[in-house]
């Protein structure tokens, strides 16, 4: 097998994965890098990401708003050491991407626009136009052509870690084009491959995001945490899941029910106004917003058509010319994806699954236990994000700890040599047995594509907008029975040259590792909590039993098992999540409780 | 070893694959009709010097059916390379904008046909005065 | 949907390098629904006719760039094309002309990459400044000279779309010149000297005979012949100055 000899391995090229190497290559232009992506770095699903990232800007905002509308927002199961470090460096980092030539939107006077976003107090959300992640993936990914330190594996996709010495040593990847196994020594890797979304049917994400570096992480022993959030966002084209960005709201968008009723306010977000206002109404935060639907879907309230049960996103008062300058690409969408123009005729929408709160367990630097693995971006859980993320909130996730990813894992690379190449090598033909050992299956009789079905749909269903214990049961039921089916995958296509036949079967048994996380993890935890919501019993928050960070453990063949690990709270002791008129009545309180405490 | 063959398909008869490329092919040979027009012109000329008598000569060539005939096909050539001429121009200036707005494709195309549309009228009212 | 099931007969062009000496075309039948794209037509024959086609796709969403491919022989991105178009006749997908076959769908994009990656394309600031001064200033007019330029995802349909580059795959092409306009068009950058030697040379602006069908097919809006063409002025300046001024006009 060709063995490539790195310092810094980093499995994954979007936002994350592109921050993490420029920092490595800027740290110290000796390090090698190699950079592997499955597909090539631009079309990382980073790309897809419209709205805009968060940096405290004006003057009127402070680090502190920031803190607690994240740390509020995810319902107090944040790292709140971590997540004042984040709010700290959200600035600078928009400051790098600028000089960078990322093509932020401007005001007149030159500088850099931003705009509110849900969940937010204060406008902080730097974009540009509706197309916010493609600008940063593009301006990354150029940016990072600069540094000749940098060897880029495209299309070269990981199918193990290889763990030696108690220590990450390297990865094994096939090169797409060609089948062949290529064997990356590194002394530190960083794991940055992206959320799990696909795991789910109506989904956002693109067909990449199936949850690898997860999975691989896992199966290596490394936790994952907080699994169960999955972030259902509640504008979605019916069928496809395609996002309309936030920014619809924040630019002034409705949402309207079946009697073109503002119905947001009769779930404590009002009272209504003719401009956004945030923390208000449509510019409430995500979970809250994908519930609403679920509840007037019950009362029968919902618009029942060819595309299903959909509420309407009203965007005509903003007007055609407004709405071309602002939201392009959201015009585009509706009116070639849906038929749809927005200027003239709402835009049907439903809530999908958009976002994985949980990760790969790490520290504040990004580290996980596992000596030598760093992870970082949607795929990780450095903390910041609790038990529902605010939009914007990740994009600036992607950039700050991608470049403390590439720091640390810098540090660790210079001061670590490689132990045992023999024996690592040993452990890259295994690997290589295994993945073969998938296409090579002599007697397999299942197919992907039914397998993969029945595990989102099963999803769907066990780990919607609301849970119950025994569907959910059914679900860890069910994803029990596909991970004994996978076994008996049947693939196809025998041959070496881009087969994607052979990468979809590698793919899903990510998916299933990581789907049977998500649901016991959900299973087991027995309270309602940010984007996690019960109705058999548990319909309250319960920080007596639940502050805590759920830990699920891989098992080998079983469940995985399930732990529990403790939440740092600095400065926000948990309080009542409250938005609309209510929320700013609790921030008074909080504001008095405080005074009166000293 | 590598087991990849990529395939290279072949180029013969490409301008017959997609009608753009067809329309783009009549650009390029009437671009062949302006030339052979100037050549007409430029006989005209050296007629000219060699006196009146030679000039009129090539006049009454003119007008012989052929030549005629000959004219109205370069006529309609002519319409065709100015029209995709002035449909192309806007790809080859820089982005203006007038008054804050982006001065669009359209305005530049359509501005260019009429400023040609009345340098012919003013040349042909001149020529008419003339004679 | 309770739209009834229509069936379409989708053509691929299959081409697996270790069995095909040549491409072949393949049939398949595949039922549909009126909001589905040429994209899910495939994947459907992926999923439950034949899971050999091979192609590339991820977002769904026109914003990748990884799905362009010959439909009906126009360069289209697969995701944002319906089949709707296309009922009740036929059509026929098949990897991007003027580029290698890989397999498949699958079209050679390392030229195109290698390409992108001369270019220098990243800012090579006209002045320094250091994160504590904050970000540059650039006004809104100022960052709509580029702006467009900069929307470009990569998806090669421009490639497929240019016959100079199908008969001379020297020439930089459309979409990488568009790019690297978008960095000398942008008020931040000081670059455009070293970047000029490669627009100005042969393969540079010079390769393109403004045929126009790239900014005709771009799904973005990129406009490339615009941002070639415009450029053809500045490089004939510079090649006649370069005669009266000793030393050459850009060095
Ligand atoms: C439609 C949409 C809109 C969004 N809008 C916003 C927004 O407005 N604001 C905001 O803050 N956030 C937004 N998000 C969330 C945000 O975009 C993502 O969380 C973030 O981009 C994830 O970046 P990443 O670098 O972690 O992963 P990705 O960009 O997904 O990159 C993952 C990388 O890993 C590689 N990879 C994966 N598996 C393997 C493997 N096995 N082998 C090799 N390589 C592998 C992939 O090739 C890819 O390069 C949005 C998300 C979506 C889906
Ligand atoms: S210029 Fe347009 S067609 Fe060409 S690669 Fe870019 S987006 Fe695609
Ligand atoms: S799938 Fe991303 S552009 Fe079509």
């Amino acid at each position: 097998m060709e063995v490539y000899k790195a310092d810094v391995a980093i499995v994954g090229a979007g936002g994350a994965g592109l921050r993490a190497a420029i920092a490595v290559a800027e740290s110290d232009p000796k390090l090698k890098i190699a950079l592997i992506s499955k597909v090539y770095p631009m079309r990382s699903h980073t790309v897809a990401a419209e709205g805009g990232a968060a940096a405290v800007t004006r003057p009127d905002d402070s680090l502190d708003h920031h803190f607690n509308d994240t740390v509020g927002g995810g319902d107090w199961l944040c790292e709140q050491d971590v997540v004042e470090y984040f709010v700290a460096h959200a600035h600078e980092e928009m400051v790098q991407m600028e000089h960078w030539g990322c093509p932020w939107s401007r005001k007149e006077d030159g500088h850099a626009n931003v705009r509110p976003f849900g969940g937010m107090k204060i406008e902080r959300t730097w974009f540009a136009a509706d197309k916010t992640g493609f600008h940063m993936l593009h301006t990354l990914f150029q940016t990072s052509i600069k540094y000749p330190s940098i060897k880029r594996f495209d299309e070269h996709f990981c199918v193990d870690l290889v763990v030696e010495d108690g220590r990450v040593q390297g990865v094994v990847a096939i090169e797409i084009a060609t089948g062949e196994f290529r064997l990356i020594q590194a002394k530190a890797v960083i794991v940055a491959t992206g959320g799990a979304g696909r795991v789910f049917r109506e989904n956002t994400n693109g067909g990449i995001v199936t949850g690898d570096g997860m999975a691989l992480a896992y199966r290596h022993g490394v936790p994952l945490r907080d699994m169960e959030f999955m972030q259902y966002h509640p504008t979605c084209m019916p069928r496809t899941g395609l996002l309309f960005t936030e920014a619809c709201r924040g630019e002034g968008g409705f949402l309207l029910n079946k009697d073109g009723y503002r119905y947001l306010q009769d779930y404590g977000l009002g009272p209504p106004e003719d401009k956004p206002r945030n923390k208000f109404m449509e510019l409430g935060p995500r979970d809250r917003l994908s519930q609403a639907f679920w509840h007037e879907q019950q009362k029968g309230r919902t618009i029942e058509g060819p595309f299903g049960s959909v509420v309407n996103l009203d965007l005509r008062h903003l007007g055609e010319a407004y709405l071309r300058e602002r939201l392009p690409q959201i015009y585009e969408l509706a009116e070639e994806f849906m038929g749809v123009d927005p200027a003239h005729t709402p835009i049907p929408v439903v809530p999908g699954v958009h976002y994985t709160m949980g990760g790969i367990l790490a520290d504040g630097k990004t580290a996980s236990g596992l000596p030598g693995l760093y992870s970082v971006g949607e795929c990780s859980s450095v903390g910041i994000h609790g038990a529902n993320r605010l939009g914007s909130n990740s994009l600036t996730e992607l950039i700050v700890f991608g470049k403390v990813a590439g720091d640390e894992a810098a540090k660790f690379a210079k001061a670590t040599s490689i132990s045992n190449p023999g024996a690592i090598e040993k452990q890259a033909d295994a690997i290589q047995a295994r993945a073969l050992g998938i296409v090579n299956k002599a007697d397999g009789t299942e197919r992907i594509a039914v397998l993969r079905t029945e595990m989102a749909k099963s999803m769907e269903s066990g780990c919607g907008i609301y849970r119950l214990g025994t569907t959910m049961q059914e679900t860890c039921n069910k994803i029990d029975e596909l991970k004994q089916r996978y076994k008996k995958l049947k693939v196809d296509d025998k041959s070496k040259v881009y087969n994607t036949d052979w990468l979809l079967a590698i793919e899903l048994g990510y998916l299933l590792d990581v789907a049977q996380v998500i649901v016991y993890s959900a299973f087991n935890r027995k309270e309602s909590r940010g984007s996690h919501q019960r109705l058999d019993g548990y319909e309250q928050r319960d920080d007596v039993n639940y502050l805590k960070h759920t830990l699920a453990y891989y098992n080998g063949d079983g469940a995985p098992r399930i732990e529990y690990g403790d939440v740092k709270i600095t400065k926000s002791k948990p309080g009542t999540r409250a938005y609309g008129a209510a929320g700013v009545k609790a921030d008074e309180e909080r504001k008095k409780q405080g005074a009166a405490n000293g | 070893m590598s087991n990849r063959r990529p395939y290279v398909r072949s180029m013969d008869g490409w301008w017959k694959r997609d009608a753009y490329f067809v329309s783009y092919m009549a650009r390029e040979v009437t671009s062949v009709f302006v030339a052979a027009y100037a050549v007409v012109l430029l006989f005209g000329l050296v007629r000219l010097g060699q006196g009146e008598a030679a000039f009129n000569g090539w006049l009454q060539y003119l007008k012989t059916p052929w030549m005629l005939v000959f004219h109205v096909i370069v006529l309609a050539v002519f319409c065709y390379h100015t029209w995709s001429w002035f449909k192309i121009m806007p790809k080859t200036m820089p982005i203006m904008f007038v008054g804050g707005k982006r001065v669009q494709p359209g305005t530049i195309t359509g501005t260019g046909l009429a400023a040609a549309v009345v340098a012919c009228l003013a040349l042909l009212f001149i020529v008419g005065g003339v004679s | 949907m309770a739209d009834t099931e229509k069936i379409i007969e989708i053509e691929v062009l299959r081409y697996r390098p270790e069995q095909d000496k040549e491409p072949v075309w393949q049939s398949y039948k595949v039922p549909f629904t009126d909001d589905m794209s040429v994209l899910q037509g495939v994947q459907y024959i992926k999923d439950y006719l034949d899971e050999t086609v091979s192609f590339r796709w991820s977002c769904r969403m026109a914003i990748c760039g990884s799905c362009g491919m010959m439909i009906d022989d126009k360069p289209k991105l697969s995701c944002k094309t319906f089949l709707r178009d296309y009922y009740p006749g036929k059509l026929r997908v098949e990897a991007l002309k003027h580029l290698p076959i890989e397999r498949d769908l699958i079209v050679d994009a390392t030229d195109f990459i290698t390409k992108l990656e001369s270019i220098k394309p990243y800012i090579i600031p006209k002045e320094e400044r250091t994160l504590a001064q904050g970000e540059y200033l650039q006004t809104p007019e100022q960052r709509d000279m580029y702006e467009q330029f900069s929307s470009c995802i990569n998806c090669m349909l421009c490639y497929a779309a240019c016959p100079q580059y199908g008969l001379n795959p020297k020439f930089t092409g459309p979409g990488i010149l568009a790019l690297m306009h978008r960095y000398n068009a942008d008020s931040r950058d000081g670059g455009q000297a070293e970047r000029n030697e490669l627009g100005y040379a042969d393969e540079g602006y010079w390769g393109c005979t403004a045929v126009g069908y790239c900014s005709e097919v771009c799904p973005k809006g990129v406009d490339p012949a615009n941002a070639i063409n415009q450029n053809k002025m500045n490089s004939a300046i510079n090649y006649f100055t370069r005669f009266v001024t000793p030393g050459g006009a850009d060095k």
